[in-house]
């Protein structure tokens, strides 16, 4: 069997939310009570994929 | 009425919150319609085909915010504009929260972060998921459309790291007792329940919590998991997970019939699970399954009351011969004409569990996502005979949010198959989730009364037919969905698959009528 420790550990844990995308999945985490921290994305060089790889072969997405 | 535009470039607004500032621009006066959006090639298309395109939105990027709208005058645009601002303003004056413009950052000052949710578009999600899991977060990747060699990649990834990776395409997942995307809120329990299909988990999971019991963990793995591509990796390392989580005493597995190789992995460890399991791999025979030592369950409605059995619980969804009663009530009044059933579901799992219920009655039934290709109706193409349609294809939703969240993507069927005649019985399943409609069944109640004034002023009496998919935890209530259904003369079936059963019967008395 795998190691699934840090499986259990999630289960084991208050759930914190790391939320990327809309703002309502963060919104109704919230509301149940969970803790979501919001990442605004949007597609980065305005969803230019080619000006995205650019960047990237540049260091210059995170 | 002439149509205005206001565009504000490189200003990003996600799908969902558009969805609300298109609802608010439609409900301001002078407006006759209108749309906001993101620029992209799918939002020009929508556009386009709704008569609003302009040639300047056509020269806009994906990262341009529009608003777009057939008006009055320009006054009642700018004023409508202004309302959607000034709402957008207000909010973002009030909220202290603070708001990470990527993954990074946003661990770095919330080490406790555990877990990363994902909904971007598909091609984006590899990118993020590779951020995520490098940051030490497991993930719920709602994000659909993804390729399956990336599905491998992150899924390989996290392997690799421990990590769980549910998803691409995971609308369900209940983790500490959260309700992740698209899940329902329930009670916690015994059950552990791993599912490449959200809506079978979900299913599984509400019997759970109407019985009084519930869920330790809900692993969504994607619909793809099965798949040759990717192997499985989700729900075996899910099972490996269940199986030592103290919490878990049960375990519950739920999907279409995997991949002859990934079966094969997969009954080679379902032998070797010492928690007793339930397995529902949709058209798997009884003994492949029974011989690793598991209970076979032949649908989703089995599958819970097996997995009830297992604590004892003698659980009963009613009575299969009330429906046949209920049907013999249901065509009283129906004109000579009437003899089609006519089903518009929101998603693919119930679409199947439908049609395959409603086949042998029905002699074959059209759809969309048929069950054999020479049923199979084109794109746009009207109901004809029996049809079943999946408003969760991508026909429907392009651009737009699932019809779960959106439940104006579904809305228009209902009085398009009241229009025709023959229409004998409307089959319509309604899901609760927390982001979802507040009140999906009030919704559309006006038109199921309209469409029985019609059918009515024609001499006939069309039988609405429909289940509600949630809890008594949901926000929505499905008590209270139920009976908003009830009220409006809806025949609620406990379950999808019981809705089937008695449109079957509907069906089948029509045509002895004839």
């Amino acid at each position: 069997m795998r190691d699934v420790s840090k499986i259990l550990s999630l289960f084991r844990s208050e759930l914190v939310t790391v939320n990327v995308g809309p703002r309502s999945f963060a919104e109704v985490l919230e509301k149940q009570g969970y803790e979501a921290v919001q990442v605004d994305w949007k597609p980065a060089a305005g969803g230019d994929k080619h000006m995205q790889e650019l960047l990237e072969y540049l260091g210059g997405w995170e | 009425m002439p149509i205005f535009t206001r565009i504000q470039k490189d200003r990003y607004i996600d799908s969902l919150e558009t969805l609300n500032q298109t609802a608010v621009l439609n409900d301001q006066p002078g407006i006759e319609s209108g749309y906001v959006g993101m620029a992209t090639n799918v939002f020009k298309e929508v556009i386009e085909e709704i008569g609003l395109g302009t040639p300047e939105i056509q020269s806009c990027t994906e990262a341009d915010y529009v608003i777009v709208a057939e008006a009055e005058s320009e006054e009642a645009f700018e004023k409508a504009v202004n309302e959607l601002t000034a709402g957008s303003a207000s909010s973002e004056e009030t909220e202290e929260k603070k708001y990470y413009s990527s993954i990074r950052s946003a661990v770095i000052e919330h080490p406790r972060a555990n877990l990363c949710q994902i909904a971007v578009p598909g091609e984006y999600a590899l990118e993020e998921v590779k951020k995520a899991l490098n940051a030490g977060l497991h993930c719920c990747v709602f994000s659909n459309n993804v390729p399956l060699d990336q599905e491998r990649e992150m899924k390989e990834l996290a392997r690799e790291k421990g990590l769980l990776c549910m998803g691409p395409d995971c609308g369900v997942a209940n983790i500490n007792g959260a309700a992740l995307v698209l899940s329902s809120i329930n009670n916690r329990g015994p059950f552990g329940i791993i599912g490449a299909s959200g809506t079978g988990i979900q299913h599984v999971a509400a019997i759970l919590h109407e019985a009084g019991t519930g869920v330790s963990q809900t692993i969504g793995t994607g619909g793809n998991d099965l798949k040759e591509p990717v192997g499985g990796i989700t729900m075996l390392m899910g099972i490996d997970a269940l199986e030592a989580d103290p919490e878990t005493k049960f375990i519950i597995l739920i999907s279409r019939k995997p991949a002859d190789s990934v079966l094969q992995k997969l009954l080679a460890r379902i032998r070797t699970m010492k928690k007793p399991r339930v397995v529902f791999f949709m058209g798997c025979d009884k003994e492949t399954i029974e011989e690793t030592g598991a209970v076979w369950a032949d649908n989703l409605d089995n599958c819970a009351l097996r997995a009830l059995e297992l604590i004892g619980n003698d659980y009963s969804l009613g009575d299969l011969e009330e429906l046949k009663e209920t049907a013999k009530e249901a065509v009283k009044g129906m004109a000579p004409e009437q003899k089609y059933v006519r089903a518009a579901y929101t998603g693919g799992t119930y679409l199947d569990e439908g049609m395959r219920t409603m086949w042998e009655a029905a002699g074959g039934i059209w759809s969309n996502a048929p069950l054999s290709p020479e049923w199979k109706l084109a794109d746009g193409e009207a109901s004809k005979g029996h049809t079943a349609i999946d408003y969760g294809e991508e026909e429907f939703t392009l651009g737009r949010p699932h019809p779960a969240i959106d439940a104006g993507i579904r809305r228009p069927a209902i009085l398009k198959e009241a229009a025709d005649p023959e229409t004998a019985v409307i089959v319509l399943d309604f899901i609760l989730t927390p982001p979802g409609h507040m009140d999906p069944c009030g919704f559309v109640v006006p038109d199921i009364k309209k469409a029985q004034e019609i059918a009515k002023e024609r001499g006939g009496k069309i039988a609405f037919v429909a289940s509600v998919l949630g809890t008594t935890a949901d926000w929505q209530d499905i008590r209270k969905q139920e009976e908003e259904l009830r009220e409006a003369g809806v025949y609620v079936c406990r379950t999808n698959y019981r809705a089937a059963l008695l449109a079957s019967e509907i069906i089948r008395l029509r045509k002895e009528a004839a």
